[in-house]
């Protein structure tokens, strides 16, 4: 941890998705927008289609600024970015791949000049040479998400790399080739998405009848190829990734169904106005095509991020930049002592390194809220236990005194009132409160951790035995620190679901 | 045991070569861009936004700016590879300031590509080429500033200790005003160099650059001056490196080529002018070292060799070559 941290109020998660989703979407889409012009304008040629070759170049002209422009700055964009919300995982990255960064780079320099080419030879070069210009640009530009692919997906399934450190066995992982035949299949989706959001403007004429049909054709064949791929690409993921977003962390799975609704819905659009009715497509289609095809990356790439938790590469370093080879010695001697750049105020050092990399206080997956009205007590023991959380979180890697002094930061800033003052609660509803804030995290009834057989079989007795004993049932599991108050309404919350239970 | 990340798996010496090799080709991209643009800025042309060179080397600026950032990627990676912590650290102590650096770029393109599609009024033109050139005037002094930030490490821990919301710049301005100076002047005279070689048949135009290329040259002596009286406790280990001998051989051949161009003898002048930039870039890279000294060394850093990812690289290396040198044949050559 020899880095300083980016302090901003922004979460890194908002902040990391904005600029990602951006570029993963224009570089695909400049992928696949390639191979659509250079397969379109043979096409075009062959059969001296004046309009369509009209069509090409008019596209071909927002579409090299989109690629050469957005899609290569957003790309130093997410480069710069990872700089800074995580330098230490970003180091790992350049000194196991600088190789395949910088040949990543030889393409990424073949496209942009091809790129520039072919958008200035629509008069100036032969017929035949121009559209090999357009197969330069396309095959160098699928070769750069090759390259890349194998570092994106080296982070979610590093397979044997982290045994061995060998650069070919992180490089050629798991879910490599699942997952580039799938981004090729985006790519072309994409390339389909677009071509028919610039036709969609056309007048509906006949021309735009057959120019909305071959882009929609396009657009399917994209798709067809995502589904398949999409699904061997989960079923590349090893098991226990997915068991462990199965058992803890929803949001992956959340994602991953959510991308398949869209593709439902952006299939039934091809279908129905790109094929059936194709004179209709006009731009509302066209922009609703796009927003689904965005939605569709958007959850994918989601997923992609979201199951790798609590690491930002798999089995070796957690999302927060602490190398997982040295956890149990900084468990042992302390955190503090490791982190390189210090400030006066030692908890709020602490707290960032372990928990500020996802949280804020009130903003992004808010802490405030998950702990006003509770007590300093608490807190410590709920850091102390981050991993048994139902979020797939990273272990707390420090000492109890430095759990504590994380809990004193984080205890300065919440709201100090009693519970059923915070949120004008009481009886049975307060105690429902007091379950969510002090049990719910790690137990859920009928979900994550389930204690419904314990709890909800117990008497009022059983109960407050639980609560006293509470900080005997494992390391992680806080005692119960609440008051008179909040422990008779638990007891009470908890009797009332145990009626339901018997009627 | 897991693996160890902190490693390079070439040696250092080729790293350097390769990171020397794609930071000169991103700095004379970077110089016709910028350079290019202070000299249509400032230059005195006949009908300035009418004149037929002037709108030529305005339709060339958006792929300059291209070519600057496509070159510009290669050595930041290679140099994130070997001064990592400390790029890293100096970045995010102005971690706004340095992530603005690719919006800013964005507005900058996005005003050269609106000169280049069509001529437009000649206020438009001034004010749409003093936007670009304010961002990438923003650009190069965040550079400058981050980068001699990341050779001071006890003032990068010392300002982070105050603030860590990224929102400051290097405070120690006197250890780089002179730096970035050199900078934009040396910019301004290869600019120079490139608005005479393109204006080579148009009096005024080559009149023009080569005036640039004189006063830009005087004034990049001078800052270089400037900066190196600055050195303070650096100089003595500066005087003593090789780079100070390159520095002599590079202002030697910098004069050389004053000459030559003034006889629009491009061919010398320009190969005068790249061994002198070359040899410049190298000194900044020995400075960077001898500035570190104490702190790291890169050359302690661990050398795995795996040769099989590098040349898996210098394969598409190669490749791009090739590929770049037929894609410009068909496309300046005959056709057919
Ligand atoms: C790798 C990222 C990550 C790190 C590091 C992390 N958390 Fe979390 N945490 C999460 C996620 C994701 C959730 C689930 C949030 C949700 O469901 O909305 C979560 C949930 C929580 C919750 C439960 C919120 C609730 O619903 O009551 C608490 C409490 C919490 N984290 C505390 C911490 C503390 C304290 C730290 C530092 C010691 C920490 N976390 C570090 C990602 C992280
Ligand atoms: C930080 C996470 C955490 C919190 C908060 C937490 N527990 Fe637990 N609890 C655990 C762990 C870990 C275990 C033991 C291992 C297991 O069964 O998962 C456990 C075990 C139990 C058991 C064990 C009985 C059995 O049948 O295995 C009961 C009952 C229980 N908890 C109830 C509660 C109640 C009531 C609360 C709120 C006052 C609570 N827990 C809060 C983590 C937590």
């Amino acid at each position: 941890m020899n880095y300083p941290f980016w302090d901003i109020d922004i979460g890194y998660g908002i902040i990391m998705a904005a600029i990602a989703v951006i570029h993963v979407f224009v570089s695909h889409f400049a992928i696949g927008g390639g191979l659509y012009l250079v397969i379109a304008e043979t096409i075009a040629r062959k059969n001296n289609d004046q309009l369509k070759l009209q069509f090409l170049e008019k596209l071909s002209k927002f579409f090299v600024l989109v690629s050469v422009v957005f899609g290569a700055l957003t790309g130093v964009g997410i480069w710069f970015i990872i700089g800074l919300l995580n330098p230490a995982a970003t180091e790992v990255l350049i000194h196991n791949y600088v190789w395949a960064w910088a040949a990543e780079w030889t393409f990424f320099v073949i496209e942009i000049i091809a790129a520039l080419l072919y958008f200035y030879g629509w008069k100036t070069l032969s017929a035949k040479n121009h559209i090999i210009i357009g197969w330069i640009y396309f095959v160098s530009a699928w070769m750069s998400l090759f390259i890349i692919n194998g570092i994106v997906t080296y982070m979610l399934t590093p397979g044997d790399w982290v045994v061995t450190g060998n650069f070919w066995d992180g490089y050629f992982n798991p879910t490599f080739w699942s997952s580039l035949w799938l981004r090729t299949g985006i790519c072309i989706m994409l390339g389909g998405v677009y071509a028919l959001f610039v036709a969609s403007r056309y007048k509906a004429d006949d021309f735009k009848k057959r120019i909305v049909r071959f882009n929609s054709l396009w657009a399917i064949g994209g798709l067809a190829i995502m589904i398949p791929t999409m699904l061997w690409y989960v079923s590349a993921i090893p098991k226990e990734i997915v068991d462990a977003a199965l058992e803890a962390n929803l949001t992956p799975i959340k994602a991953m169904n959510a991308t398949y609704i869209y593709a439902a819905f952006l299939a039934f659009v091809l279908v129905v106005f790109g094929f059936l009715i194709p004179k209709k497509y006009n731009i509302v289609v066209g922009v609703v095509a796009m927003v689904l095809a965005l939605g569709w990356f958007g959850e994918y790439e989601w997923m992609r991020e979201s199951i790798r938790k609590p690491y930002v590469i798999t089995n070796y370093m957690y999302a927060n930049g602490i190398d997982v080879a040295n956890a149990e010695k900084y468990q042992e001697e302390g955190l503090l002592e490791s982190i390189e750049f210090q400030t006066a105020d030692k908890p709020a050092d602490l707290f960032r390194r372990a928990c500020r990399s996802c949280h804020t206080f009130d903003g992004y997956k808010p802490l405030k809220p998950a702990f006003d009205g509770t007590d300093e007590t608490f807190i410590a023991q709920i850091i102390m236990g981050t991993h048994v959380i139902r979020a797939n979180m990273p272990p707390f890697v420090g000492t109890e005194e430095e759990a504590q002094m994380v809990a004193s930061h984080i205890y300065k800033q919440i709201d100090k009132r009693h519970i059923s003052e915070i949120y004008n609660l009481d009886g049975i509803a307060l105690g429902k409160k007091v379950y969510d804030l002090r049990c719910g995290k790690c137990h859920i009834f009928g979900g994550f951790n389930d204690k419904s057989e314990t709890l909800l079989g117990s008497t009022e007795e059983d109960l407050g035995d639980i609560l006293d004993m509470a900080g005997d049932f494992a390391d992680e599991m806080p005692e119960f620190t609440g008051d008179e108050k909040e422990r008779k309404a638990l007891i009470d919350y908890i009797m009332s679901l145990n009626e339901k239970e018997k009627n | 045991m897991m693996p160890d990340s902190n490693f390079l798996s070439t040696p250092l010496w080729l790293i350097e070569i390769l990171h020397i090799v794609t930071l000169s080709l991103h700095l004379i991209a970077m110089n016709f861009l910028f350079g290019g643009i202070i000299i249509l800025l400032f230059g005195n042309f006949d009908d300035k936004w009418n004149n037929p060179f002037v709108q030529k080397y305005i339709k060339l600026l958006p792929n300059a700016m291209a070519m600057t950032v496509t070159f510009g990627v290669a050595p930041l990676l290679f140099v994130q590879l070997v001064y990592s912590k400390q790029i890293y650290a100096a970045s995010i102590i102005s971690g706004w300031l340095w992530l603005m650096i690719f919006v800013v770029v964005m507005i900058a393109y996005y005003f050269l590509y609106a000169l280049s599609f069509k001529q437009t009024t000649a206020i438009r033109q001034k004010i749409y080429l003093s936007i670009a050139f304010a961002c990438l005037l923003y650009v190069s002094y965040i550079y400058s500033s981050v980068f001699a930030l990341a050779e001071k490490p006890d003032l990068y821990k010392l300002l982070y200790a105050e603030n860590q919301g990224g929102t400051i710049i290097n405070p120690d301005v006197g250890s780089y005003l002179f730096r970035w100076l050199h900078m934009v002047t040396g910019a301004v005279t290869v600019g120079g160099f490139f608005v005479a070689f393109i204006g080579r048949k148009n009096e005024t135009a080559f009149k023009v650059g080569k005036d640039f290329y004189l006063w830009g040259m005087v004034a990049a002596i001078a800052t270089g001056f400037a900066y190196m009286m600055g050195l303070g406790e650096l100089m003595k280990p500066f005087m003593k490196s090789p780079a100070i001998w390159l520095v002599t051989i590079s202002f030697i051949l910098s004069l050389g080529s004053l000459h030559f161009l003034f006889k629009k003898r491009f061919a010398i002048a320009s190969s005068m002018l790249t061994v002198s930039f070359i040899a410049m870039i190298y000194t900044r890279h020995v400075l960077r070292k001898l500035s570190l000294v104490g702190f790291y060394d890169p050359s302690e850093m661990t050398v795995r060799i795996a040769w099989s990812p590098f040349l898996f690289f210098l394969l598409f290396f190669l490749l791009m070559v090739a590929t770049v040198w037929y894609m410009l044949r068909l496309y300046f050559g005959k056709q057919e």
